[in-house]
């Protein structure tokens, strides 16, 4: 379970690559044992931020600090942190169980715990032989690395990072080149193991789906910004403004102003919502999620509006209803035919109200009760 | 595109032929030549090995054989490794900065060897440096290093760059990561190179004759003073198995790049 220890901590973190800022002012905390993903798109400064916790880039200002104690000189080799890279990287010139003892080996017979070196060579196959099982690829030790698929090489670079029993665990888009069905049983398997061995992972990823399945806590990031850091569910739900609404699962936003607290005008309708704390007619993004938006009879419909396309998505209908000047996105079991009419009615707690923001300025503050799971 | 007819079809193999036979017939009449019984070149008088036999048999052409290979070798060897960690170096700066090496590196590749010779052979002079054995190994170090540099930077290119990172992760110091990691990684390359350097070496007359004296000749140095003094067929027998051998070591390289490269 995540414990309250912060393990890793950032402060002011900023990175400059010649002229681009990729990082601007980044503050996060890490705690022992957490889970957390650094979602974003590409070019957002996701890898960038793990590449610094890993050593092996150098912010440009800002502190990284491991257990209260800074390292942001230590180079990757002193660091009790393990990556497992986007490309396995993996060794070719040697075979499996060489991959795996490839950290092991470089250690004295003392750092292993035991005395003379022949211990070590069977302290050393004891731990890799562990690790095979772990990662369910008993039997491979003397196969060579091109003889393995993408998904066997995958497990081999989470074993060789393990095997050395890292505080942190790096993960860099690990699943990138898996097939979706793949991909689905690793992410399982690897939040299994994150929670068997009780050690913290950073995973990196722009599959939203994937943050929301594996993580304890997730750091939405963009433009080089920290956007929201939250546990899933609250970001899912409680999106700060509009661009996490809109990467976090499928959105309609739409403009509208505040008119009190609790009530929140757009589309020409005034609708009860569960905001306070803005100015009296404050411009404001309002966003809904098309399952959050029933279909009822066109007369008792908070709006109203026509059918334009249903496309089926399997577990639901995907409907497209123009109603007035736009077009709203309706998730929903049971299908409108084109054409048909038809009211839509939304309840007050899934009309989530973000204050106009440019992405770049908000910074949000991590706080604990933000993160309880 | 031509059409299939007979004709064409004729044509084709005829200019393939002629072509071949540019291109080959010196060195076919030579190879014949040093089977020849009789010394004399217009004649044919019978099959005979007695010329290799002889060749085997002269000091001369065994001390400058041995100077061919102790050169080659020693150039092999410090050449691979110099241009091995040029390579890694230029690789790891800006690609700015590569790409301006990489130009500046081809340049002794395409000069004429006469100038390369030439203007060793002057600084060596320059310098006060007698020529000799060690003006010549130094001289071939230089221009081996380019071939070394151009096997090993596309096995360089072709790496994943994590590798070296990984090696890091995993608790390498710098220096052992290039020697544990780097190092296997590229090795088929480097193999390629050093083969390379070992054939360019051995081929070479040019830059050899001017950067070296006749206290020390090579094997191609005694090739062209014999021809001073009228050819003997003996050294038709040598150059045969200078040609042999350099074509052998060029069919090695050329099977190792394609295979490196599928």
């Amino acid at each position: 379970m995540v414990q309250d220890t912060r393990l890793i901590e950032l402060k002011g973190v900023c990175k400059n690559f010649g002229d681009t800022q990729v990082l601007r002012d980044v503050d996060l905390y890490i705690r022992k044992c957490e889970f957390i993903t650094l979602l974003g798109p590409s070019g957002c400064g996701k890898t960038t931020l793990l590449r610094i916790i890993g050593g092996f880039e150098m912010p440009s200002s800002g502190e990284v600090l491991f257990e209260g104690k800074d390292m942001t000189g230590i180079p990757p080799y002193k660091r009790r942190i393990n990556t497992v890279f986007q490309k396995y990287a993996l060794f070719g010139h040697l075979n499996v169980f060489d991959n795996i003892a490839f950290g092991l080996n470089l250690k004295t017979p003392e750092q292993m715990g035991v005395k003379t070196k022949k211990e070590k060579k069977e302290e050393i196959a004891r731990r890799v032989h562990r690790m095979l099982k772990l990662v369910k690829m008993e039997g491979y030790e003397k196969r060579s690395i091109d003889a393995l698929s993408g998904g066997q090489q995958q497990r081999i670079a989470i074993a060789r990072a393990l095997v050395n029993e890292p505080e942190v665990l790096l993960l860099d888009e690990p699943l990138g080149a898996l097939d979706l069905k793949l991909r689905k049983e690793m992410q399982l398997e690897l939040k299994a193991m994150q929670q068997q061995l009780g050690i913290t992972f950073i995973y990196v990823t722009h599959d939203q789906e994937e943050a929301l399945t594996m993580s304890d806590t997730i750091a939405v990031i963009n433009g080089g910004r920290i956007q929201q850091i939250d546990n899933p569910k609250r970001i899912y739900d409680e999106p700060v403004n509009a661009f996490v609404a809109d990467f976090i699962g499928e959105s309609n936003i739409v403009d509208g102003v505040m008119l009190e607290d609790d009530l929140v005008k757009f589309s020409g309708v005034e609708f009860q919502c569960v905001d306070e704390g803005f100015d009296t007619n404050e411009p404001v993004d309002v966003v809904i999620r098309p399952e959050d938006i029933m279909i009822v009879g066109e007369d008792v419909g908070m709006l109203t509006g026509t059918v334009q396309s249903v496309i089926f998505k399997g577990v639901h209908y995907e409907m497209m209803v123009e109603s007035g000047e736009r077009t709203w996105k309706v998730h929903s079991t049971t299908m409108q035919p084109v054409g048909t009419s038809v009211g839509m009615t939304i309840v007050p707690y899934n009309i989530h109200i973000m204050r106009k923001a440019t992405t770049a300025d908000a910074v949000p503050v991590q706080d604990k009760t933000n993160k309880e799971a | 595109m031509v059409k299939n007819t007979r004709a064409a079809k004729t044509f084709r193999t005829v200019w393939m032929a002629v072509l071949m036979l540019f291109l080959y017939a010196p060195i076919l009449i030579m190879i014949a030549l040093s089977f020849n019984a009789s010394v004399s070149r217009s004649q044919w008088t019978g099959f005979t090995l007695d010329w290799y036999v002889k060749l085997f048999n002269d000091p001369a052409i065994l001390g400058a054989l041995k100077t061919t290979i102790e050169v080659a070798v020693i150039a092999t060897i410090i050449s691979t490794v110099i241009g091995t960690l040029g390579a890694i170096g230029m690789h790891s700066m800006g690609s700015g900065m590569t790409n301006v090496l990489i130009n500046v590196s081809y340049l002794p590749m395409t000069t004429p060897d006469i100038v390369t010779g030439v203007s060793l052979m002057l600084m060596y002079l320059f310098c006060h440096v007698p020529l000799g054995k060690w003006t010549m190994i130094f001289a071939h170090i230089a221009f081996d290093i380019p071939y070394v540099l151009f096997s090993v930077m596309p096995k360089l290119r072709q790496m994943n760059p994590n590798l070296y990172e990984a090696a890091l992760d995993l608790g390498c110091k710098p220096l052992q990561a290039l020697w544990k990691v780097i190092i296997p990684e590229i090795t088929p390359g480097i193999f390629t190179g050093a083969l390379l350097a070992f054939t360019m070496s051995l081929d070479d007359f040019v830059i050899s004759y001017f950067t070296s004296s006749d206290m020390y000749p090579n094997l191609s140095r005694i090739v062209y003073s014999s021809t001073k003094l009228g050819v003997k067929p003996t050294m038709y027998a040598l150059s045969t198995l200078m040609f042999i051998t350099i074509l052998i070591l060029l069919v090695l390289v050329n099977r190792r790049t394609k295979l490196e490269n599928l």
